[in-house]
């Protein structure tokens, strides 16, 4: 099974660390990866930019409309993911609980990839 | 470039269908997901494109003094719910834009393009 691990921090307060606190923050986030892909239950992750750089796209009647920022105005937004394959969402969990955010004020939302026959592509 | 296009969709309205509908709905729209994948594939063969289970399936974990508390989540609190993720390798923001606006979801929810770090 897979489980996508939703990386949610306060990306000001990230913005305001020291570039050793960063480092080292960095370091837990890399070690995470390694440490999965050495147990063989990492199937991706990588860090988003921050969302000054998001583009939203929206659809309505036919048009295309396309804004700049996020999707939505949060203190705590998405900055990164790991996609774990584990046998079950505690296994998920435990790896999440190692990613640096969910120690430094962050929270990580675990959530099972749908699986759909159909659309297994 | 790399970037993340998170789906983001009302949940709450496929949750009040009864299974039968929420699966004659799925059938309907499937030639245009069918269709978003070849143009996904075309433009990145190693797309990854991951549908995210309900949010009320999801779990939110934070350590607080070293303990690990697990609660039942979703996180955020919004109307529209990250239901979905593709990560793809493209040319340009321009060509992120015109696939954002073949996802099915981008008619009635928000596709966010995000460029992924890279180190």
């Amino acid at each position: 099974m897979e489980f996508m691990a939703l990386v949610y921090g306060d990306e000001a307060g990230w913005e305001r660390l020291s570039e050793a606190e960063r480092s080292a923050a960095y370091e837990g986030y890399v070690a995470v990866s390694r440490d999965a892909a050495a147990a063989g239950a990492l199937v991706d992750a990588s860090e988003l930019e921050s969302t000054a750089a998001a583009t939203s796209v929206r659809v309505r009647n036919g048009e295309a409309l396309v804004t700049d920022g996020p999707y939505a105005e949060v203190k705590e937004s998405l900055g990164g993911y790991y996609l774990f394959s584990c046998d079950s969402i505690e296994e998920a969990v435990e790896w999440a609980a190692k990613i640096p955010a969910a120690w430094h004020g962050g929270a990580i939302e675990v959530r099972p990839v749908h699986v759909d026959e159909e659309v297994a592509a | 470039m790399k970037y993340a296009m998170l789906v983001y969709g009302d949940q709450s309205a496929w949750q009040e269908l009864s299974g039968e509908e929420s699966a004659r709905l799925r059938a309907q729209s499937m030639p245009r997901w069918i269709a978003l994948f070849e143009e996904l594939g075309k433009a990145d063969p190693n797309v990854i494109g991951r549908e995210l289970a309900s949010a009320s399936e999801a779990k939110v974990v934070r350590v607080v003094d070293g303990q690990t508390i697990v609660t039942d989540g979703p996180y955020a609190e919004t109307k529209e719910l990250l239901g979905g993720v593709f990560i793809t390798e493209l040319a340009d923001l321009d060509e992120a834009i015109r696939l954002a606006a073949l996802v099915p979801t981008a008619e009635h929810g928000t596709l966010e393009i995000r460029p992924l770090v890279t180190r």
